[in-house]
Protein backbone atom coordinates (compact mmCIF):
# COMPACT_ATOMS: atom_id res chain seq x y z
CA UNK A 1 0.00 0.00 0.00
CA UNK A 2 0.90 3.68 -0.40
CA UNK A 3 1.97 5.87 1.45
CA UNK A 4 -0.90 7.59 3.97
CA UNK A 5 -2.65 10.70 2.44
CA UNK A 6 -1.56 13.48 4.41
CA UNK A 7 -3.71 16.09 6.25
CA UNK A 8 -4.02 18.27 3.95
CA UNK A 9 -4.72 16.05 1.12
CA UNK A 10 -7.60 14.53 2.58
CA UNK A 11 -8.92 18.22 3.56
CA UNK A 12 -8.95 19.19 0.20
CA UNK A 13 -10.42 16.14 -1.27
CA UNK A 14 -12.98 16.62 1.28
CA UNK A 15 -13.20 20.59 -0.05
CA UNK A 16 -13.54 19.03 -3.58
CA UNK A 17 -9.87 21.12 -4.37
CA UNK A 18 -7.57 18.32 -4.91
CA UNK A 19 -5.82 18.77 -8.43
CA UNK A 20 -7.57 16.31 -10.77
CA UNK A 21 -4.59 14.12 -11.47
CA UNK A 22 -3.83 13.16 -8.08
CA UNK A 23 -7.96 12.02 -7.44
CA UNK A 24 -7.44 8.44 -8.93
CA UNK A 25 -4.49 7.56 -7.03
CA UNK A 26 -6.10 8.99 -3.49
CA UNK A 27 -9.31 7.37 -4.18
CA UNK A 28 -7.27 4.51 -4.88
CA UNK A 29 -5.70 4.74 -1.87
CA UNK A 30 -9.25 5.18 0.20
CA UNK A 31 -10.26 2.14 -0.79
CA UNK A 32 -7.63 0.22 0.23
CA UNK A 33 -6.64 1.97 3.51
CA UNK A 34 -9.30 2.07 6.62
CA UNK A 35 -7.31 4.94 8.42
CA UNK A 36 -7.53 7.29 5.53
CA UNK A 37 -10.54 6.68 4.91
CA UNK A 38 -11.49 7.37 8.46
CA UNK A 39 -9.85 10.43 8.41
CA UNK A 40 -12.25 11.48 5.25
CA UNK A 41 -15.52 10.56 7.17
CA UNK A 42 -14.65 12.60 10.39
CA UNK A 43 -13.28 15.78 7.87
CA UNK A 44 -16.81 15.48 5.39
CA UNK A 45 -18.66 15.31 9.18
CA UNK A 46 -16.97 18.29 10.45
CA UNK A 47 -17.70 20.32 7.18
CA UNK A 48 -21.44 19.21 7.24
CA UNK A 49 -21.68 20.17 10.85
CA UNK A 50 -19.94 23.29 10.29
CA UNK A 51 -22.39 24.13 7.66
CA UNK A 52 -25.58 22.86 9.25
CA UNK A 53 -24.47 25.12 12.69
CA UNK A 54 -23.60 28.18 10.88
CA UNK A 55 -26.89 28.34 8.71
CA UNK A 56 -28.02 28.98 12.05
CA UNK A 57 -27.91 32.46 13.66
CA UNK A 58 -24.97 32.34 15.73
CA UNK A 59 -25.76 33.58 19.99
CA UNK A 60 -26.05 37.02 20.26
CA UNK A 61 -23.23 39.33 20.80
CA UNK A 62 -24.76 41.62 23.85
CA UNK A 63 -24.20 45.25 22.18
CA UNK A 64 -26.34 47.80 22.47
CA UNK A 65 -28.02 48.97 19.03
CA UNK A 66 -25.55 51.32 17.15
CA UNK A 67 -26.68 53.19 13.51
CA UNK A 68 -23.22 54.31 12.46
CA UNK A 69 -23.53 54.96 9.01
CA UNK A 70 -24.65 58.07 7.81
CA UNK A 71 -28.23 58.03 6.22
CA UNK A 72 -28.36 57.99 2.08
CA UNK A 73 -32.00 57.94 2.94
CA UNK A 74 -33.41 58.43 -0.67
CA UNK A 75 -31.56 55.65 -2.28
CA UNK A 76 -31.99 53.07 1.08
CA UNK A 77 -35.68 53.94 1.05
CA UNK A 78 -35.91 52.63 -3.09
CA UNK A 79 -33.76 49.49 -1.78
CA UNK A 80 -35.73 48.83 0.70
CA UNK A 81 -38.31 47.78 -1.48
CA UNK A 82 -36.18 45.95 -3.21
CA UNK A 83 -34.58 44.23 -0.77
CA UNK A 84 -36.99 42.62 1.84
CA UNK A 85 -34.57 41.61 4.76
CA UNK A 86 -37.38 39.60 6.44
CA UNK A 87 -37.47 40.66 10.50
CA UNK A 88 -36.29 38.16 12.91
CA UNK A 89 -39.79 38.29 15.09
CA UNK A 90 -41.95 38.16 12.00
CA UNK A 91 -45.14 36.49 12.28
CA UNK A 92 -45.85 34.06 9.31
CA UNK A 93 -49.08 36.75 8.09
CA UNK A 94 -47.01 39.57 8.79
CA UNK A 95 -44.21 37.58 6.47
CA UNK A 96 -47.40 36.16 3.38
CA UNK A 97 -48.34 39.42 3.47
CA UNK A 98 -45.17 41.55 2.76
CA UNK A 99 -43.73 38.36 0.14
CA UNK A 100 -46.99 38.90 -1.74
CA UNK A 101 -47.07 42.66 -1.42
CA UNK A 102 -43.21 42.41 -3.18
CA UNK A 103 -42.45 43.55 -6.41
CA UNK A 104 -40.20 40.26 -6.39
CA UNK A 105 -41.57 37.80 -4.28
CA UNK A 106 -39.22 34.96 -4.88
CA UNK A 107 -35.84 34.40 -5.84
CA UNK A 108 -36.61 31.22 -8.08
CA UNK A 109 -39.24 31.68 -10.30
CA UNK A 110 -40.11 28.02 -11.17
CA UNK A 111 -42.78 25.94 -11.85
CA UNK A 112 -40.68 23.00 -11.82
CA UNK A 113 -40.04 21.04 -8.54
CA UNK A 114 -36.56 19.66 -9.80
CA UNK A 115 -35.61 23.16 -9.72
CA UNK A 116 -36.75 24.52 -6.68
CA UNK A 117 -35.41 21.54 -4.52
CA UNK A 118 -31.56 21.73 -5.78
CA UNK A 119 -31.90 25.95 -5.63
CA UNK A 120 -32.49 25.08 -1.69
CA UNK A 121 -29.38 22.97 -1.63
CA UNK A 122 -26.80 25.04 0.35
CA UNK A 123 -29.25 27.71 1.93
CA UNK A 124 -30.91 25.40 4.21
CA UNK A 125 -29.57 23.27 7.02
CA UNK A 126 -31.91 20.99 5.74
CA UNK A 127 -33.72 19.32 2.69
CA UNK A 128 -36.86 18.75 2.59
CA UNK A 129 -39.36 16.41 -0.73
CA UNK A 130 -41.36 18.59 -2.71
CA UNK A 131 -43.95 16.51 -4.31
CA UNK A 132 -45.20 16.79 -8.25
CA UNK A 133 -48.23 18.97 -8.00
CA UNK A 134 -49.43 17.86 -11.71
CA UNK A 135 -52.70 15.93 -10.67
CA UNK A 136 -53.33 18.54 -7.97
CA UNK A 137 -55.31 21.79 -8.14
CA UNK A 138 -52.17 23.31 -6.95
CA UNK A 139 -49.23 24.85 -9.04
CA UNK A 140 -45.26 25.98 -7.83
CA UNK A 141 -44.63 29.39 -8.15
CA UNK A 142 -41.31 29.69 -6.92
CA UNK A 143 -39.74 29.59 -3.73
CA UNK A 144 -36.74 31.44 -1.23
CA UNK A 145 -35.35 31.79 1.68
CA UNK A 146 -36.90 33.73 4.65
CA UNK A 147 -35.54 33.85 8.56
CA UNK A 148 -38.15 33.28 11.09
CA UNK A 149 -37.22 33.62 14.80
CA UNK A 150 -33.43 33.81 12.74
CA UNK A 151 -33.58 30.69 11.83
CA UNK A 152 -33.50 30.11 7.93
CA UNK A 153 -36.84 28.94 6.32
CA UNK A 154 -37.75 27.43 3.24
CA UNK A 155 -40.23 29.09 1.47
CA UNK A 156 -42.67 28.28 -1.54
CA UNK A 157 -45.27 30.29 -3.21
CA UNK A 158 -48.14 28.08 -4.59
CA UNK A 159 -50.83 28.77 -6.44
CA UNK A 160 -54.51 28.02 -6.78
CA UNK A 161 -56.12 29.35 -9.44
CA UNK A 162 -55.71 33.06 -8.85
CA UNK A 163 -54.65 32.61 -5.14
CA UNK A 164 -51.51 32.74 -4.15
CA UNK A 165 -50.51 30.31 -0.65
CA UNK A 166 -46.99 30.49 1.26
CA UNK A 167 -46.17 27.63 2.23
CA UNK A 168 -43.58 27.77 5.16
CA UNK A 169 -40.91 24.73 5.65
CA UNK A 170 -38.41 24.71 8.77
CA UNK A 171 -37.57 22.74 11.66
CA UNK A 172 -39.21 25.33 14.05
CA UNK A 173 -41.93 27.41 12.32
CA UNK A 174 -44.43 28.62 14.57
CA UNK A 175 -48.50 28.83 13.59
CA UNK A 176 -49.45 31.99 12.51
CA UNK A 177 -52.20 34.26 15.18
CA UNK A 178 -54.48 35.11 12.67
CA UNK A 179 -57.90 35.92 11.89
CA UNK A 180 -57.02 37.73 8.51
CA UNK A 181 -56.28 33.95 6.72
CA UNK A 182 -56.61 30.69 6.95
CA UNK A 183 -53.34 28.73 7.77
CA UNK A 184 -52.82 25.17 8.11
CA UNK A 185 -49.72 23.28 10.02
CA UNK A 186 -48.07 19.99 10.42
CA UNK A 187 -45.16 17.96 10.94
CA UNK A 188 -43.44 15.48 8.77
CA UNK A 189 -39.77 14.37 8.68
CA UNK A 190 -39.17 16.09 11.79
CA UNK A 191 -40.35 19.29 10.06
CA UNK A 192 -42.76 21.82 10.59
CA UNK A 193 -44.91 22.83 7.77
CA UNK A 194 -47.17 26.12 7.42
CA UNK A 195 -49.85 26.88 4.63
CA UNK A 196 -51.63 30.23 4.84
CA UNK A 197 -53.90 32.04 2.32
CA UNK A 198 -56.45 33.43 1.58
CA UNK A 199 -58.58 30.51 0.36
CA UNK A 200 -60.79 27.69 2.46
CA UNK A 201 -59.33 25.57 4.82
CA UNK A 202 -60.67 22.65 2.74
CA UNK A 203 -58.09 23.51 0.13
CA UNK A 204 -55.08 23.91 2.28
CA UNK A 205 -55.77 20.70 3.85
CA UNK A 206 -55.70 19.17 0.24
CA UNK A 207 -52.78 20.53 0.10
CA UNK A 208 -51.16 19.21 3.07
CA UNK A 209 -52.35 15.81 1.60
CA UNK A 210 -50.71 16.74 -1.28
CA UNK A 211 -47.55 17.35 0.62
CA UNK B 1 -27.54 39.95 -16.36
CA UNK B 2 -29.38 43.12 -14.51
CA UNK B 3 -28.38 43.84 -11.13
CA UNK B 4 -30.96 42.88 -9.19
CA UNK B 5 -31.31 39.53 -11.07
CA UNK B 6 -27.64 38.94 -9.35
CA UNK B 7 -27.98 40.63 -6.68
CA UNK B 8 -31.19 39.64 -5.01
CA UNK B 9 -30.79 35.50 -4.93
CA UNK B 10 -27.51 36.55 -2.79
CA UNK B 11 -29.42 38.26 0.05
CA UNK B 12 -30.14 35.00 2.50
CA UNK B 13 -26.37 34.54 2.57
CA UNK B 14 -25.13 37.53 2.69
CA UNK B 15 -27.64 38.46 5.60
CA UNK B 16 -26.61 35.11 7.40
CA UNK B 17 -22.57 35.73 6.64
CA UNK B 18 -23.26 39.47 8.18
CA UNK B 19 -24.88 38.58 10.66
CA UNK B 20 -21.45 36.62 11.56
CA UNK B 21 -19.70 39.03 11.32
CA UNK B 22 -21.43 41.29 13.69
CA UNK B 23 -22.62 38.97 16.05
CA UNK B 24 -25.57 41.22 15.62
CA UNK B 25 -28.83 41.35 14.02
CA UNK B 26 -29.55 45.01 13.19
CA UNK B 27 -26.07 45.51 12.39
CA UNK B 28 -25.94 42.85 9.97
CA UNK B 29 -29.45 44.43 8.13
CA UNK B 30 -27.24 47.64 8.47
CA UNK B 31 -24.40 45.93 6.58
CA UNK B 32 -26.49 44.04 4.09
CA UNK B 33 -28.06 47.28 3.18
CA UNK B 34 -24.91 49.38 2.90
CA UNK B 35 -23.23 46.51 1.03
CA UNK B 36 -26.26 46.20 -1.61
CA UNK B 37 -26.04 50.66 -1.83
CA UNK B 38 -22.48 50.28 -3.08
CA UNK B 39 -22.65 47.32 -5.09
CA UNK B 40 -25.69 49.11 -6.81
CA UNK B 41 -23.37 52.43 -7.54
CA UNK B 42 -20.37 50.02 -8.34
CA UNK B 43 -21.91 47.95 -10.55
CA UNK B 44 -20.84 49.44 -13.71
CA UNK B 45 -17.18 48.44 -12.96
CA UNK B 46 -18.61 44.88 -12.68
CA UNK B 47 -16.91 42.88 -14.98
CA UNK B 48 -18.98 40.60 -16.79
CA UNK B 49 -18.08 37.32 -16.79
CA UNK B 50 -16.34 37.18 -13.22
CA UNK B 51 -17.20 36.15 -10.43
CA UNK B 52 -20.49 38.18 -8.98
CA UNK B 53 -20.78 36.44 -5.81
CA UNK B 54 -17.17 36.97 -4.62
CA UNK B 55 -17.44 40.60 -5.78
CA UNK B 56 -20.01 41.48 -3.63
CA UNK B 57 -19.15 39.22 -0.61
CA UNK B 58 -15.55 41.20 -0.92
CA UNK B 59 -17.99 44.84 -0.80
CA UNK B 60 -19.33 43.21 2.26
CA UNK B 61 -16.57 42.59 3.93
CA UNK B 62 -14.69 45.73 3.08
CA UNK B 63 -17.22 47.48 4.39
CA UNK B 64 -17.33 45.96 7.61
CA UNK B 65 -14.27 46.22 8.08
CA UNK B 66 -14.14 50.23 8.24
CA UNK B 67 -17.11 49.61 10.42
CA UNK B 68 -16.73 50.60 13.82
CA UNK B 69 -17.49 46.68 15.20
CA UNK B 70 -15.27 45.92 12.03
CA UNK B 71 -12.08 47.95 13.28
CA UNK B 72 -12.45 46.84 16.85
CA UNK B 73 -12.55 43.24 15.63
CA UNK B 74 -9.44 43.85 13.70
CA UNK B 75 -7.90 46.06 16.27
CA UNK B 76 -8.13 43.09 18.82
CA UNK B 77 -6.90 40.68 16.33
CA UNK B 78 -3.27 39.05 17.19
CA UNK B 79 -0.74 38.38 14.08
CA UNK B 80 -0.11 35.26 13.26
CA UNK B 81 2.10 34.25 10.80
CA UNK B 82 0.11 31.44 7.99
CA UNK B 83 3.85 29.88 7.22
CA UNK B 84 4.60 28.49 10.64
CA UNK B 85 1.48 26.56 10.39
CA UNK B 86 2.24 22.63 11.49
CA UNK B 87 -0.89 20.41 11.17
CA UNK B 88 -2.07 19.36 14.09
CA UNK B 89 -4.65 17.33 15.63
CA UNK B 90 -6.26 14.34 13.91
CA UNK B 91 -9.97 14.60 13.21
CA UNK B 92 -10.27 10.77 13.74
CA UNK B 93 -10.32 11.44 17.63
CA UNK B 94 -13.23 13.38 17.36
CA UNK B 95 -16.56 12.50 17.49
CA UNK B 96 -18.21 15.49 15.93
CA UNK B 97 -21.65 13.62 15.20
CA UNK B 98 -21.84 14.29 19.33
CA UNK B 99 -21.06 18.16 19.17
CA UNK B 100 -24.48 20.28 19.60
CA UNK B 101 -24.46 22.72 17.72
CA UNK B 102 -24.70 25.51 20.69
CA UNK B 103 -21.10 24.56 20.98
CA UNK B 104 -20.46 24.45 17.25
CA UNK B 105 -21.88 28.12 16.94
CA UNK B 106 -20.02 29.50 19.90
CA UNK B 107 -16.48 28.13 18.46
CA UNK B 108 -17.07 29.77 15.67
CA UNK B 109 -17.81 33.10 17.04
CA UNK B 110 -14.71 32.62 19.22
CA UNK B 111 -12.87 32.19 16.17
CA UNK B 112 -10.44 35.38 15.06
CA UNK B 113 -11.87 37.26 12.28
CA UNK B 114 -9.50 36.27 9.22
CA UNK B 115 -10.44 32.35 10.43
CA UNK B 116 -13.86 32.95 10.51
CA UNK B 117 -14.58 34.52 7.69
CA UNK B 118 -12.67 32.19 5.46
CA UNK B 119 -14.70 29.34 7.69
CA UNK B 120 -17.78 30.49 6.86
CA UNK B 121 -17.24 31.20 2.83
CA UNK B 122 -15.82 28.09 2.73
CA UNK B 123 -17.99 25.64 4.28
CA UNK B 124 -21.33 27.90 4.77
CA UNK B 125 -21.44 29.13 1.78
CA UNK B 126 -19.62 26.30 -0.23
CA UNK B 127 -17.40 28.76 -2.02
CA UNK B 128 -14.33 27.24 -4.07
CA UNK B 129 -11.04 27.94 -2.91
CA UNK B 130 -10.54 30.14 -5.52
CA UNK B 131 -13.70 32.25 -5.03
CA UNK B 132 -12.78 32.87 -1.00
CA UNK B 133 -9.67 34.01 -2.32
CA UNK B 134 -11.11 36.54 -4.50
CA UNK B 135 -13.76 37.34 -1.88
CA UNK B 136 -11.25 38.25 0.63
CA UNK B 137 -8.20 39.51 -1.51
CA UNK B 138 -5.39 36.98 -0.32
CA UNK B 139 -3.98 34.01 -2.34
CA UNK B 140 -4.97 31.01 -2.51
CA UNK B 141 -2.43 29.18 -0.79
CA UNK B 142 -2.96 31.62 2.85
CA UNK B 143 -7.25 30.34 2.33
CA UNK B 144 -6.26 26.43 2.21
CA UNK B 145 -3.78 27.56 5.32
CA UNK B 146 -6.29 29.89 7.47
CA UNK B 147 -9.01 26.94 6.30
CA UNK B 148 -7.18 24.18 8.17
CA UNK B 149 -6.29 26.15 10.98
CA UNK B 150 -9.59 27.65 11.30
CA UNK B 151 -10.90 23.85 11.57
CA UNK B 152 -8.62 22.62 13.87
CA UNK B 153 -8.91 25.55 16.17
CA UNK B 154 -12.61 24.63 15.63
CA UNK B 155 -12.05 21.08 16.73
CA UNK B 156 -9.91 21.53 19.78
CA UNK B 157 -12.51 24.20 21.12
CA UNK B 158 -14.81 21.36 20.65
CA UNK B 159 -12.72 18.79 22.37
CA UNK B 160 -11.97 20.65 25.55
CA UNK B 161 -15.26 21.28 26.07
CA UNK B 162 -15.90 17.23 26.72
Amino acid sequence: MNEHLSAQTIESYADGELAAERVPDTEEHLRECAACAGKLVAQMQLKRSIREAAWTMPPHAFRPRRRWWPAVAAAAAVLAILIAIPRSNSELADLHTTILASANPVDVISTDRHTVKPWFEGKLPFSFPIPELAATPFHLAGARVVYVREEPVAYLMVTKGAHRISLFVGRDVPSPRTDAFESVSWTRGGLRYVAVGDVARTDLEALRNAF
Amino acid sequence: MTFEELAMPLSASLYNYARWLTGEPHEAEDLVQETYLKALRGFASFREGTNFRAWIFRILRNTFLTSRTGLRATAMQPIEDDDQFVAEGDPETIFLHHANGEELRRAILELPLEFREVLLLADMENMSYREVSEALSIPVGTVTSRLTRARAKVRRRIQEKR
